[in-house]
């Protein structure tokens, strides 16, 4: 063996970690000051960093059918991208936005009176201000929400109260009967006018206004509804919201 | 049927830096990340044949800078293996001359990955030109040498599977191999200009 052949023997146990002691340090004392010695290493080190490039190349591909036949085994998972998330995110974004539009228009446009006033009439509740026996024998049958009795007891009373009215009315919103309720809350508006008392007053603006919209007279109800509206300390104030005003508007045209 | 093994980041990067078999790691990889880069490449003008070669290119480029501790885990697994998905697939559309498109979805979508990598992604062809150099070994040669360097068998191990006289004459012939292999890498001068980057990545 020639003594090239021999330096390469011993370059390549070098590399591969197979000299030990002496003869290791006596190979690494001739790299240090051989430059072809070191220039040979560094081929033989790329050309074993080949071979295992080239057997890491073949496992990939020995395995790859073995996992491509696993993974198409799997249910297909789809893949959904964040921009695809976000564009059906719009377009339901924007077809509900466009189905909320087009009802409240439907709404708008549609809306009778009467359905106004279905879908936003919420009788008058009594506060417990009074135990049975001392309130009045109408504010006792409307407790007891006997409409009918009240109704009929008011007839019997000679010189009724504002109070009395009041109840009487109610009382005929809830057996629908609005012509009979805005004569009542008429009569109320009156008293307190000679009387000049303000006896469920701001009561009497909200439902009398209800009363006109069931009695399918929204231009009469605008006025009061308006009073209402603008009047931020109407305790009222919060069942008549711009959108509820606007439909009221159209509906007095 | 041997149920699938899953790997925390560190056992994975740990088990493909030492000289262990890669195949669990291997596979661990194929479930958890092909479904992402088979999804990239086909939303950019890719095929699911296109995802299939980019993959096993992208694992291989993936396990050798490991190797090289050219990846000390600055991200995670996963990003670091899109960075690399993107930029493979984008020099492969640049082959194909669909470069225009491709870089404008690329520059798109820089943003949701900061890594850059497009250094580490040797040029393909040389890559295949060496791949090409080392089939022209015997098959003989190519066993021996894989068995020895990629296996790491001993040996005697070598011995019993090659049905060789003797460790020596084995030896003998490893060392031929070698130089053999030294050789033809050597021969082809745009080859060996760019070994270290392509092997070693320098």
């Amino acid at each position: 063996m020639s003594d090239n052949s021999t330096n390469t023997e011993k370059l390549i146990q070098y590399m591969d970690d197979e000299l030990d002691g002496d003869a290791r340090g006596a190979i690494e004392q001739q790299i240090a000051t051989d430059a072809s010695l070191a220039s040979e290493l560094e081929s033989l080190r790329l050309t074993k960093a080949a071979v295992n490039t080239y057997g890491m190349k073949q496992k990939i591909a020995s395995l790859h059918t073995e996992m491509m036949n696993e993974l198409k085994k799997r249910p297909a998972a789809k893949v959904i991208s964040m921009k695809t998330i976000l564009t059906y995110t719009m377009r339901i974004a924007a077809v509900l936005i466009l189905l909320l539009g087009v009802s409240l228009l439907y709404q708008y446009y549609n809306a009778t009176p009467d359905q106004l006033y279905k879908s936003n009439f919420e009788s008058f509740q009594l506060r417990e201000t009074r135990s049975i026996s001392t309130a009045s024998v109408l504010e006792a049958l409307y407790k007891k929400g006997d409409a009918n009795a009240v109704m009929n007891a008011f007839k019997s009373i000679p010189q009724p109260l504002a109070e009395d009215y009041f109840l009487e009315a109610n009382a005929a919103l809830k057996l629908d009967k609005p012509a009979e309720a805005i004569q009542s809350l008429l009569a109320l508006q009156e008293l307190n006018k000679r009387d000049n008392t303000h006896l469920y007053e701001e009561d009497a603006d909200y439902y009398l206004a209800m009363a006109y919209m069931h009695d399918n007279q929204p231009s009469k109800a605008l006025p009061l509804f308006e009073k209402i509206h603008n009047d931020e300390g109407h305790p009222y104030n919060k069942k008549v919201g711009t959108w509820f005003l606007r439909k009221v508007k159209r509906l007095a045209k | 049927m041997e149920p699938s093994r899953i790997f925390s980041e560190n056992a994975l990067l740990q088990l493909l830096r030492s000289d262990a078999p890669p195949d669990e790691a291997i596979k661990y990889l194929y479930r958890t990340q092909f479904g992402i880069t088979k999804a990239y490449i086909i939303q950019n003008a890719g095929t699911e044949e296109d995802a299939e070669d980019i993959f096993q290119e992208v694992l291989l480029t993936f396990i050798e800078l490991i190797k090289n501790n050219k990846f000390r885990g600055e991200s995670s697994v996963s990003t670091f293996l899109y960075a690399i998905t993107r930029n493979t697939w984008l020099n492969e559309l640049k082959k194909r001359g669909r470069s225009k498109l491709r870089e404008e979805k690329f520059e798109k979508t820089k943003v949701t990955t900061e890594m850059d990598v497009s250094h580490y992604i040797a040029n393909r062809e040389i890559k295949a030109q060496l791949m090409k150099v080392v089939d022209e070994l015997g098959d003989t040669c190519k066993k021996i040498l894989l068995a020895f360097y990629f296996d790491n068998l001993a040996m005697k191990e070598i011995l019993q599977n090659l049905q060789y006289e003797n460790e020596q004459v084995v030896r003998n012939k490893k060392y031929k191999c070698l130089k053999q292999l030294e050789q033809l890498m050597t021969q082809q001068p745009q080859l060996a200009a760019n070994l270290k980057s392509v092997l070693l990545y320098e």
